[in-house]
């Protein structure tokens, strides 16, 4: 062993042996929230690291994903080579020639070389849309996020530059086979003549390792955390359904609060959701709050967050007595928090699976059941529900006079039926969502369906609650309908509302509930298919755009249902908006924003409307009374009610 | 302390408001069972010239205190005319209005006469030598009746339009104006100035009368034809979310789920459809009389009176009606 080699060795030990003490400290950091059972299900995590890691999934489901696929994989396999150039450095004759043979190592430096030149090609891509290109998504106005970025591409740069140096001056010694290293025989070209080949093979290579080890200390503290975050982030993903949210505890005496106010209140799910993100921004371009300027971002959200806790993880880790610092307004806004529409498009699109929402639901948690600090127009809302179990302030004792005349049966009198049709508040009191009920009805009727609805014993299923952080009046209320649902015996609960369709689904079940819930849609389908039900035809005039609903499409995956439906029908195939499926834009209802108002940027149901009319089509179709809702009034705002009519699925038959 | 009452009024705008009246009936149910007589406190600037509204109600005495410090409402002098008020008087029951106004006063008043509060009464009933209130709780699911023990005074605040209004009596009181007894050192917070708005008809959610246009108005200027006929009616002018959005109507106007909740004896939808979200701010209104072109519109399932015509139309003819009998 050389001189050269016993430094290098300590340095490489040294720096080997921080970064182990960097990872304890972020493991140890991780410590500090609440648990959480993510271990379940092994493999379905080890196939989710195979599918989204190794494959890259979700980051090839944009094409320029392409981009980090040759430099993930570039990357790996010539640290790979570094490892072991290092090795060889330390314990001379060492090398993938000694252990694999000749062929073998010719074969390795060949792809080093191809793969060197791909990344390459990658990260002048990369700059280039940064900084000429510069997406949406990248928006962000921190300037340390760009310094980083540019600090890290160019440090890779000049990694794989110093590579084919260091490959090039020993091609120029003989030590390696110019055909093996085609890239790099470019380089002991351009090399040859510049000094002592070997110095220069030693220096380069020295140059290149240092930056190595800078890189193993620097990346735990930069956004580039995410190289370490990311894989276990993917592995405990939430396997279950996309629109769960946590049951919080009221019998627990002792607790303090309730929600989330600082780092420590969040699981350590949640706080390792903050070590994955690597800042590409794809949250952000399809946040309907960031694309009609809210002061909302996702990809700024987390951002905060990860700094937040960066800062205040020092403290914490040193004295578990220590006061956390609290996350709002010191990092996030209140008028971000409340921003948020729930709609979920940031956790579909996010390629390490962080998970926004259950986090600005938690901090809504804090602010409305522990500060009461919430947006004027939720506390006549909030009463409401309380008072009579409506958004609306209507009496309860009229919930079912929509069904007046109807002859629609009654829980209370059937007792035992097939199908429980939950009408909903919507359904109950709205006008236009009255309509929806009685459409709904006469379909039932028709098919001869053994149904029958709760009529004033129905009450609100407590989702807008849930989502705007009231979680006492939410499990109040789904506890009070779980005592009404007991009394009778049925097979299914059908709704038309998504919101209600997946409180059922998922979160009633964690209250003890588990009867299943079918939406209008999977369940009408099932009676035309099953030829119980005879489409009607004719109602719709021109062409059709069928809207997914959040809650329906991208929480509950019911997509190709409500179009087979409506070509059922015989409207045809529906002409489909640009963002659609599990990509749909937001109608700006959901998380409680139906019921306050939109005072900042522009309207994000009116932006949907202009998508809507850029299609041409005579009628939308929507399965949700909130989206309903949202297109009616955006139409009016825009005067074109006229030109294009609104239909729930429901209606068309 | 005495079985005599004091009743708190309010003075808004130089004016008495009416609900002082029903203050006096409500002390009448009391002074009844106690025997003592009824005082008046009148505050405020103009409060000089309103004694004589309640002179024939048959009180004993009203206390009219006006002067520079009392001109507007501050908590603190307010709350110390009162407390000064009670403690010469050793009232045993002390009535104020639930307004915003009122219930500042009363909190802070009652501190200081180390008195009971009961809040937000509906109703009052004098019973087995002590006063009985009666209040909603669990916003308005259940009424608790409430009585006072031990012989500090008791302080109740009203809501306002539960008890009917006193009849006069005609015997007249003693009016008296009163130095507040207070130097400006002890108002920390002194009001400097009321930007009323626009025009000088009342807030959508005092009124008893709102003429409220929707998107049919089609322009902000037609709105004077709604703002004529709620002078007329000494009510106020209301608006509906889409009259709003589109520019037509300033945002305080919002009657709904996201503006304000209204309770007036009458109210007047002009082309307003009546979604769900507007029937929300206004449903609890006593009468209501749609107008609107659509026949289907949801406003006539929850309206009154109904007229299907075209507003324009339809407004001006009962403008002209209502002068006509007016």
């Amino acid at each position: 062993m050389t001189v050269q080699g016993i430094v290098l060795l300590v340095l490489f030990v040294a720096v080997l042996a921080a970064f182990g003490v960097i990872v304890r400290m972020l493991i140890r950091s991780l410590r500090l929230g609440r648990p959480e059972d993510r271990f379940d299900r092994w493999g379905s995590r080890i196939w989710s690291v195979i599918v989204f890691v190794a494959a890259q999934a979700r980051v090839l489901a944009q094409w320029a994903g392409l981009g980090h696929f040759i430099i993930f994989w570039g990357f790996i396999f010539i640290t790979l080579g570094t490892f072991e150039h290092i090795l060889s450095m330390i314990v001379p004759g060492f090398g993938w020639e000694r252990l694999f043979g000749t062929a073998v190592a010719g074969a390795i430096s060949w792809l080093q070389d191809v793969l060197g030149l791909l990344v390459l090609g990658a990260i002048v891509v990369s700059l280039f849309r940064r900084f000429v290109l510069k997406p949406l998504r990248l928006r962000i106005d921190d300037p340390k996020a760009k310094q980083e970025a540019v600090l890290i591409l160019g440090l890779i740069f000049v990694l794989i530059v110093l590579m084919f140096g260091v490959k090039g001056t020993a091609i120029i010694t003989g030590e390696v086979d110019a055909r093996t290293a085609p890239v790099s025989a470019v380089a002991a070209r351009i090399l040859a003549g510049v000094g002592d080949p070997h110095l220069l093979g030693s220096v380069l290579a020295w140059i290149h390792h240092l930056i190595i080890f800078f890189f193993l200390i620097y990346i735990p503290f930069s956004k580039h955390i995410h190289i370490l975050g990311a894989i276990p982030n993917i592995f405990f993903r939430n396997l279950g359904p996309m629109g769960t949210l946590s049951r919080m505890d009221f019998e627990d005496e002792t607790a303090e609060k309730f929600g989330a106010s600082d780092m420590r209140d969040f699981t350590w799910k949640q706080l390792l959701d903050l070590y994955a993100c690597t800042e590409c921004g794809r949250c952000q371009a399809a946040c309907p709050a960031f694309l009609t300027d809210k002061p909302l971002s996702p990809f700024r959200l987390i951002h905060m967050m990860r700094g937040h806790f960066v800062a205040d993880r020092k403290k914490l880790l040193a004295d578990a007595a220590a006061v956390a610092t609290p996350i709002v307004p010191a990092s996030v806004s209140e008028e971000e928090i409340w921003a948020c529409t729930t709609c979920g498009a940031c956790m579909q699109e996010c390629p390490p699976f962080i998970e926004h929402v259950n986090k600005i639901v938690d901090l809504r948690r804090y602010l409305v059941m522990t500060q009461s600090r919430f947006p004027s127009e939720m506390q006549p809302v909030f009463r409401n529900m309380e008072i009579n179990y409506n958004p609306w302030s209507m009496g309860y004792s009229t919930r079912a006079d929509w069904a007046e005349g109807l002859d629609v049966p009654l829980a209370s009198e059937k007792k035992e039926f097939d199908v429980l049709y939950w009408v909903g508040c919507a359904g109950s009191f709205d006008a236009r969502g009255q309509g929806v009920a009685r459409a709904m009805v006469a379909l039932l009727k028709r098919a001869g369906v053994d149904f029958a609805i709760l009529g004033v014993e129905e009450m609100c299923c407590g989702e807008t609650a849930r989502r705007m952080g009231n979680e006492y009046l939410a499990q109040t209320l789904i506890e009070a309908n779980i005592e009404v649902l007991k009394k009778y015996r049925f097979n299914r609960i059908l709704t038309t509302c998504p919101h209600g369709l997946n409180t059922f689904r998922v979160e009633y079940p964690r209250f003890g509930y588990e009867t299943p819930a079918v939406h209008h849609s999977e369940f009408l389908l099932e009676l035309v298919r099953g030829g119980r039900l005879k489409p009607a035809g004719g109602s719709v005039s021109g062409r059709a755009a069928y809207h997914d609903s959040c809650y329906l499409g991208r929480y509950n995956g019911i997509i190709a249902q409500p179009r087979e439906l409506i070509a059922a029908a015989g409207a045809g195939e529906p002409v489909e908006f640009g963002r659609h499926g599990r990509h749909s834009f937001c109608c700006g209802a959901g998380g409680g924003r139906m019921w306050m108002e939109e005072t900042i940027g522009t309207r994000i149901n009116e932006a949907r409307v202009d998508e809507a009319l850029g299609l041409g089509v005579g009628t939308i179709f929507t399965a949700c009374p909130f989206c309903m809702t949202m297109f009616e009034d955006g139409l009016k705002a825009k005067g074109r009610e006229e030109q294009v009519t609104v239909k729930d699925i429901a209606e068309m038959l | 302390m005495t079985g005599d009452i004091l009743v708190v009024t309010e003075i808004r705008n130089g004016q008495l408001k009416k609900a002082a009246v029903e203050l006096v009936e409500g002390a009448r149910t009391i002074a009844a069972g106690t025997g003592g007589a009824i005082d008046a406190l009148l505050i405020g600037k103009g409060a000089q010239g309103e004694g004589a509204k309640l002179a024939r109600h048959g009180l004993r005495r009203i206390a009219v205190v006006d002067d520079e410090l009392t001109t507007n409402y501050s908590s603190e002098g307010y709350a110390k005319v009162v407390a000064d008020l009670v403690a010469e008087g050793q009232y045993g029951h002390v009535l104020i209005c639930a307004t915003a106004m009122g219930r500042d006063l009363a909190a802070r008043a009652v501190a200081k006469a180390d008195g009971v509060m009961f809040s937000d009464c509906i109703e009052l009933r004098y019973e087995d030598g002590a006063c009985v209130a009666k209040r909603p709780v669990y916003a308005g699911k259940l009424y608790i009746e409430i009585v006072p023990s031990g012989d500090r005074p008791v302080f109740i605040t009203v809501r306002p339009n539960n008890i009917p209004p006193a009849a006069e009596t005609g015997d007249s009181a003693e009016i008296a104006a009163r130095p507040s007894g207070l130097d400006r050192s002890m108002i920390r917070a002194m009001v400097k100035e009321i930007a009323a708005l626009a025009g000088g008809r009342p807030d959508v959610t005092e009124a008893d009368v709102i003429v409220s246009g929707g998107r049919a108005m089609k322009d902000a200027a037609n709105f004077k034809l709604l703002e004529e006929l709620a002078d007329l009616l000494g009510g106020a002018v209301g608006a509906s979310r889409a009259a709003v959005d589109a520019g037509f109507a300033p945002q305080p106007l919002q009657v709904g789920q996201t503006g304000k909740v209204v309770n007036p004896k009458l109210y007047i939808a002009a082309g307003i459809s009546g979604a769900i979200q507007h029937l929300a701010g206004m449903r609890t209104s006593k009468v209501i009389v749609a107008i609107n072109k659509d026949p289907n519109a949801p406003i006539f399932e929850k309206a009154h009176y109904g007229i299907v015509g075209d507003l324009f139309e339809i407004v001006p003819i009962l403008t002209e009606e209502i002068k006509k009998i007016m």
